[in-house]
Formats: structure tokens, C-alpha cells, sequence
């Protein structure tokens, strides 16, 4: 019964494959080869890899919104064809609409899946409390900071309820400072629901920092390196950035990454 | 090295079909075609009265005939000469008033004002005007080739001088550089562009008012054919006349484009 | 007071402007440097217009033209409009299209005019369908260009959230399109102006084209100078009104970000 429920949460991805014709051309690229991964319900994973691994075009074939070419990913046993109520997708770009006030964008989502047209307010409203935004509900978009859209798109992304919630660097367009702020804001808020995240980044520190575990992806073709369990407990605090364990972490990432470009590197000599 | 090959099935290697590639032109023709046609069937079957819209093949034997005349070329000259005159003008007068608009924010907010308001009213109406001033014949027409071509390429000179990037003026000013050399060496060469542009849209305006003003009077030049066959009801013969007009205007056009698409190669960003 | 103008220049610099113009073309004419018949005078003019306002001349005029203006545009909007959607919707019906456009782009309007009268009289009906004509190509080339170039990245986000093709249309592609549909009207409206104006310079019975047409004729610049004032304070009004729409529509696109 228990392990219905967590199968009801859980994705698995079975030897997924996801090619592109590349565009004038007529060669197929591949962009993730037989990939194969569990993720389970309430789990926060993060993937991390160089640029052109494919971690990003995995999240959108996780989001339904690109097709497969081979395999499967399903999702508490459906499989995974094209975007549904069940996963929500923050971008890196906040990609609000500019015409609509906080409290609409957040809205557009649960009009859009038609929730009840007597909840959607009330609900909005609450998503937008929960991001620490209630002051500004009736500003614009273009009123507002980038970590603040961020935040906007994140309260979007919750509030239909998602089983997985799934995000693409969303910090990567942030500075430093504000990364750092959201980091903590989007575990604070995580920590309430506990929904399965998957987080796509290339920031090793804050894959270590905000996962449970770590997929390190490597490129040419898109496939899993490695997962590397982070046993730092929860709530994770700024503290925990220069403790041994952290350290060793970002070690052993650093060393997949950089053996990972090196290899690159080795083969374009070769060519 | 790496696997390009995969054990599922992949995405057959194939060309699009010749037809999805090329469906633009493809549709684009086929829809001129099927004009072209259903015109000539119309007027043929009497479905519309041939007097009232002529037909393709009536606007075809008129052309042969036309470009046989020797006026044919007299009235192209005529109003080639009316609006090469009225452009060169406007060139002259706008080019340098948009640059100094461009960089002087006192003579934007003391000049634009009427500048504006004679850029957004309709400066056709000036004909009966201009016709009093400068009298029936190419004076008038200069003039309303003048007034049609010389606010875009103005307004857009003056926009392509405001649009320059603010770190090349930057890295000039790091440099050393004076006022006049930044003005001569980063914003004029800067908004050639968008004065190539602004000429671009002059020249459309240029060639209707050319047109406008020998139609409504006029003793020779394109326009002034295309009223009097139009007042005769010589409908094959105007249109004659208004296709070659249309392909002058287009032709000029064209010719500017090019001569956009050559500077903007030269720039590595936008 | 001075605080005022020091901060916002701009509407005092332009009455400055007018004021100053109006002043030389008054002394130039009062002290002879130029003959009043070949531009009147701001005090004449003046003179003019409260005569044709009294008499009820300025009003048929203005009406006619406003009516031709109104009923052409509306036309424009709506046909144009149509068919940017329509173009918008279907690649196909596009290209099918894009010839004509291009033609007419290409092409002197004002040209086919006699053509018109052929076959609608002098009068009412052509004059519409000039206004009609000049109108009709910015608001289908910027509906058209406004629903296609929506940010992608809103569609892309829509589409994430489940959104289907009328949801995407209504919610996200509409709306968005504003400021590009708002520009195109802007434009169509100086256009249809001048389709009104030029058609009326041709043939008309009444009208401000028509009074400017007519009192040309006898040579009347008085007369000639009262109606270009008036079009040219309606292609203002028009073309400054909707560009002021413009603008804070716009606002919420670029904006300050901190």
C-alpha cells in the first residue's frame, strides 16, 4: 500500500533517447541517449552537467513538451506524452505575461487547466503570499526585479498543484546575490509541500546545496555520468556551504565535470 | 568516440518534399495565376463588364502599343524628371536637419513640434496650395515630391542619430575623441542604416506623390495619362500606365534594399 | 511654475514654436514682405474659419469628411483585421495573400482611383473605398505581424501549462499583439485621412478636400488656408491620440528593471 503511494509520485525513465534533426541539414544529433533514471515521490533532485549535456532537453521531455525518439518516461505509471496537471515547468525566463498583474499571471496557469472559476482568485492569491509577494499582487511585471519574476513564476508553477515540479536554471539570468536568496526562499517554500522538484543547473554548488541527490549528466551524447547521493540534513542552511561534506561534494563534482570537458577536449585535438 | 548510432528506432533521415519546401513561391504564384485567370474568363464570359475592368489580355496588347509610342517615354521622363528633382531636394534638406535634430535636444523640442504636425497631416492636401504658389507645372510638382520624401528620410535620420549605441560613444569619448569627431566618425557612419531606410520610405512617398499631383493637374508625366485615360474610360491604358509606375516605385525600392542589406553586412552586431 | 517647465519642456517649447510661426507669418504679411494672397494670414484665417463656423459651412464640411473618414476605417479595421487573422492562422491563406499586399505596397493607390468612379460614381461610395484602401494594408500587415511574433516564450510557457490553440489565441497571442495592433492603427488612421482628403481633391461635393479643391480654384487662399488648418489639427488630434495610447500601452513591454 505504502509503496502504491510512492509509486503513485514516482518517475521513472526508461532508457530514454531524444534526437534532433539538425536544421539545414540532414544528419539526426543526439541529444540524450538511453537514459535511465528513478526519481521518487517528495524527492528533491538536481541535475548538473556542462553546457550541451542535454539536462535541459531532458526536463522538457519530462515536461511532455518535446517528443522522444525511444523509450519511456512515465509518471506514477502513465506515461509522459505532452504537457498535463500533473507537472509544472519553471523556466529560466519568468516568461510572465507583461499585461498582467502579479495576481493574474498566477492566475493564467489555473485558468488555463480550468480549476473552478470561484477558487481561482482565492487561490492565486495564496500561491502569491506564499512567494513573499502579497505586497506588490497588483504590480506588473515590468514593475518588478528579476528574482521577484522568478518568484512569480514559481508561485505560478505550484499553485496548479503539480506532482512534479520541474525547473530549467531558473536562477541562471539572477546575480549572485539574489541566487543565493532564492535558494533559500525556494527551500523554505519546498519544505511545505515537499513535492517532487527536479532542478536543472549548472551551478555545482547550488545542485549539492538544494538536492537530495545529484545526476551528473556528461555530454556528446547527453547520458548519465553519475548520481551522487547528498546525505546533509534538512533544512539545509548557508552554514552548511563550508562543511567538509559540502566541500567533498564539490570536489567530487568538480572532478566529473572537468574529466568530462577534458575528454572533449582530447577528441577535438583528435579531429 | 560517441555513438550517433542507437538501438530504438530514430527518426528516418529524409528530405521535406519538394512541394512542403517551396510552398511559399509555390502558393504565392498559383494565387497571381488564378487572378490573372479568373479576370480574363470573367470579362470573357461578360460576368463583368470588360468596358468597367478591363482584362489581362486587353492590358497587354494596350502595353505593346503604348511602349511603341514615342510620348510613352516622354511622360516617363516628365515625371522622372518631377521626382528625381523634388528627392534630390529632399536629400539635401533632410539628411543634414535630421543629423542636427539627431544630436541637439534643443532644436528636438523647439523644431519637432511642427515638424510633427506637418509629418502626421496629410501633406496631399497642400496640393490646391502649392498649385497657387507655384503654378501648374513642375514647380508644383517638385515641390509635392519634395514635401512627401523629405519627412521619413528626416524623422529617420533623426532616429538612426538618437539610436547610436551608447558604449561606442563611450569607448570614443575613453579615447579622447571631440564632439565633432564623434559626430562625424561614430554617429553619422552609425545611422547610415536607418537613413537608408528613411530613404527607402521616401522614395515610396516620393513616387505617390508624383503621381497624385500630375493626376489632379498637370499637362504631362505618368499621372497625368493615368486621369486622362481614366476620365476616357480607357481602362487597359491606365492600367498600363499605373503598372509601370508601380514597377518604377518597386524597382527604386528594391535598389535601396540592396543597398541596406551591403551596409548592414558590414555591421557585426546589430 | 518655472519648476514646471523646467521638468517637463517639452509642451511649452512646442507652444513657443507655434506661437513664434504664427507671428512671423502674421508681420510677414503686415509688413509686406510677402502678398497676402499667397498665404493669407493668421488674423484673416481666424476671420475665416469663425465665418464658416457660423455659417454652418464648416461643419457640413467637416462632417462629410469625418463620416467618409469613419465608415473607411471602420472597413479597413474590420476586413483588415479579418484577414491578418485569417493570415495569422493559416500559412497557406498567408501566401495566398502576400502578392497582393505586396502589390499594393508597391503600387500608387490614388492611380486606380478613376477606375473607382467608373464604377461607384463621384462621390460618397469612392471616397470611402479610397479611405478604405490606404487604410486597409498597415492594419493587416501589423495584425498579421502581431499575432505571429508573439514572444515565444510566453506561448512556450503557455503551452507548458497546458494551453490549447484558442486558449493560446485568446490568452496569450491577442493580448500580446496590442501595442504592434494599436501602431498599425495609428497608421492606418493618418492614412485614411489622406485617402479621405486626396479623394475629396478629386471629386467630391463637399468636405475639406473638396472646400480646399474648390476655393483653389477661384484662387482663394483665405478660404484654402481655414480648411488645411482644420485637416491638419484632425490628422494631429488623430495621429498624437492614438500615439499617446501607444505609449502606455507600451509601458508595461519596457520598463525599468532593478
Amino acid at each position: 500500500m505504502s509503496q502504491d503511494v510512492a509509486a503513485s509520485g514516482r518517475m521513472e525513465i526508461r532508457d530514454l533517447s531524444i534526437t534532433y534533426r539538425k536544421p539545414k541539414s540532414d544528419e539526426i544529433f543526439t541529444a540524450v541517449d538511453r537514459v535511465s533514471l528513478t526519481i521518487e515521490k517528495g524527492s528533491f533532485v538536481t541535475i548538473v552537467g556542462s553546457s550541451g549535456c542535454g539536462k535541459s532537453t531532458l526536463l522538457l521531455a519530462m515536461a511532455g513538451l518535446i517528443p522522444r525518439a525511444a523509450g519511456s518516461i512515465t509518471l506514477g505509471g502513465a506515461e509522459v506524452t505532452k504537457p498535463g496537471p500533473d507537472r509544472a515547468m519553471v523556466f529560466q525566463d519568468a516568461s510572465l505575461l507583461p499585461w498582467r498583474t502579479v495576481h493574474g499571471n498566477v492566475r493564467f496557469a489555473l485558468e488555463l487547466q480550468r480549476w473552478k472559476r470561484d477558487d481561482i482568485d482565492e487561490r492565486a492569491l495564496r500561491y502569491v503570499r506564499m512567494v513573499g509577494l502579497a505586497a506588490f499582487a497588483d504590480y506588473h511585471p515590468h514593475q518588478l526585479s528579476g528574482g521577484m519574476r522568478q518568484r512569480v513564476n514559481i508561485a505560478r508553477a505550484l499553485c496548479v498543484d503539480p506532482d512534479v515540479l520541474l525547473m530549467d536554471e531558473p536562477f541562471g539570468a539572477l546575480d549572485a546575490q539574489t541566487r543565493e536568496v532564492m535558494c533559500d526562499e525556494l527551500l523554505r517554500i519546498w519544505e511545505r509541500d515537499k513535492k517532487t522538484a527536479i532542478f536543472v543547473t549548472h551551478a555545482i554548488d547550488e545542485a549539492i546545496f538544494l538536492g537530495d541527490r545529484v545526476v551528473v549528466m556528461g555530454r556528446n551524447p547527453g547520458h548519465v555520468r553519475e548520481v551522487i547521493e547528498i546525505d546533509l540534513p534538512r533544512p539545509r542552511t548557508s552554514a552548511m556551504l563550508d562543511s567538509p561534506a559540502f566541500v567533498a561534494y564539490r570536489r567530487q563534482l568538480r572532478e566529473y565535470i572537468a574529466a568530462d570537458l577534458l575528454a572533449l577536449q582530447m577528441v577535438e585535438a583528435l579531429v | 568516440m560517441t555513438a550517433l548510432t542507437s538501438t530504438a528506432p530514430v527518426a528516418r533521415i529524409h528530405r521535406e518534399p519538394f512541394f512542403k519546401r517551396h510552398h511559399r513561391p509555390i502558393v504565392s504564384t498559383l494565387s497571381v495565376l488564378c487572378f490573372l485567370l479568373l479576370w480574363e474568363v470573367a470579362a470573357m464570359q461578360g460576368w463583368v463588364n470588360a468596358r468597367f475592368t478591363s482584362q489581362p489580355t486587353q492590358v497587354y496588347k494596350a502595353a505593346l502599343v503604348i511602349f511603341a509610342k514615342d510620348d510613352f517615354a516622354w511622360h516617363c521622363g516628365v515625371s522622372f524628371v518631377s521626382f528625381a528633382l523634388g528627392f534630390a531636394m529632399a536629400l539635401a534638406v533632410s539628411i543634414p536637419l535630421g543629423l542636427y535634430l539627431g544630436v541637439s535636444r534643443r532644436g528636438r523640442l523647439f523644431i519637432e513640434p511642427p515638424l510633427m504636425a506637418l509629418y502626421t497631416a496629410p501633406r496631399i492636401v497642400l496640393l490646391p496650395i502649392l498649385i497657387v504658389w507655384l503654378g501648374i507645372g513642375l514647380g508644383s510638382k517638385v515641390a509635392i515630391v519634395f514635401l512627401g520624401a523629405v519627412f521619413p528620410i528626416m524623422v529617420n535620420t533623426m532616429a538612426g542619430v538618437r539610436g547610436a549605441d551608447h558604449r561606442l560613444l563611450t569607448a570614443a569619448r575613453a579615447f579622447g575623441a571631440t564632439r565633432m569627431d564623434i559626430f562625424l566618425k561614430v554617429l553619422v557612419p552609425g545611422s547610415l542604416p536607418a537613413i537608408l531606410m528613411g530613404v527607402r520610405l521616401g522614395v515610396g512617398r516620393g513616387v505617390l506623390s508624383v503621381v497624385v499631383g500630375e493626376m489632379f493637374v498637370s499637362e504631362a508625366g505618368i499621372g497625368h495619362q493615368i486621369m486622362t485615360y481614366g476620365q476616357a474610360m480607357q481602362f487597359n491604358n491606365l492600367l498600363v500606365y499605373a503598372f509601370t509606375i508601380s514597377l518604377f516605385g518597386y524597382g527604386l525600392t528594391v535598389a535601396v534594399r540592396m543597398l541596406e542589406d551591403r551596409i548592414r553586412s558590414w555591421r557585426p552586431s546589430a | 511654475m518655472i519648476a514646471l517647465i523646467r521638468r517637463r519642456p517639452a509642451p511649452f517649447c512646442a507652444l513657443i514654436s507655434f506661437a513664434v510661426i504664427l507671428l512671423v507669418w502674421q508681420m510677414a504679411v503686415d509688413f509686406g514682405f510677402v502678398k497676402a494672397f499667397f498665404i493669407s494670414s493668421p488674423s484673416r484665417v481666424a476671420f475665416e474659419l469663425v465665418r464658416q463656423a457660423k455659417s454652418g459651412e464648416l461643419l457640413t464640411n467637416l462632417s462629410v469628411t469625418l463620416y467618409e473618414f469613419i465608415v473607411g476605417l471602420v472597413f479597413a479595421v474590420v476586413i483588415g483585421g479579418f484577414l491578418g487573422l485569417m493570415a495569422s492562422w493559416s500559412e497557406t491563406i498567408q501566401h495566398i495573400l502576400d502578392p497582393f499586399i505586396w502589390f499594393k505596397y508597391s503600387s500608387p493607390t490614388i492611380a486606380f482611383y478613376p477606375m473607382f468612379v467608373a464604377w461607384l460614381g463621384l462621390g460618397e461610395p469612392t471616397i470611402i473605398v479610397m479611405a478604405f484602401l490606404f487604410a486597409v494594408t498597415p492594419i493587416y500587415a501589423n495584425t498579421l505581424s502581431g499575432i505571429k511574433n508573439t514572444d515565444p516564450d510566453l506561448i512556450r510557457a503557455a503551452v507548458a501549462f497546458g494551453a490549447r490553440r484558442h486558449d493560446l489565441f485568446f490568452k496569450v497571442s491577442l493580448p500580446g499583439s496590442a501595442p504592434l495592433l494599436i501602431a498599425g492603427l495609428r497608421l492606418a488612421v493618418g492614412r485614411a485621412l489622406t485617402g479621405v482628403v486626396a479623394a475629396e481633391l478629386f471629386g467630391a461635393a463637399a468636405g475639406l478636400g473638396f472646400s480646399m479643391s474648390y476655393y483653389g480654384q477661384k484662387l482663394r487662399t483665405t478660404e484654402m488656408m481655414a480648411s488645411l488648418v482644420v485637416i491638419m489639427i484632425l490628422g494631429v488630434i488623430f495621429t498624437q491620440g492614438l500615439g499617446a495610447l501607444e505609449a502606455r500601452v507600451d509601458r508595461w513591454r519596457t520598463g525599468p528593471v532593478r
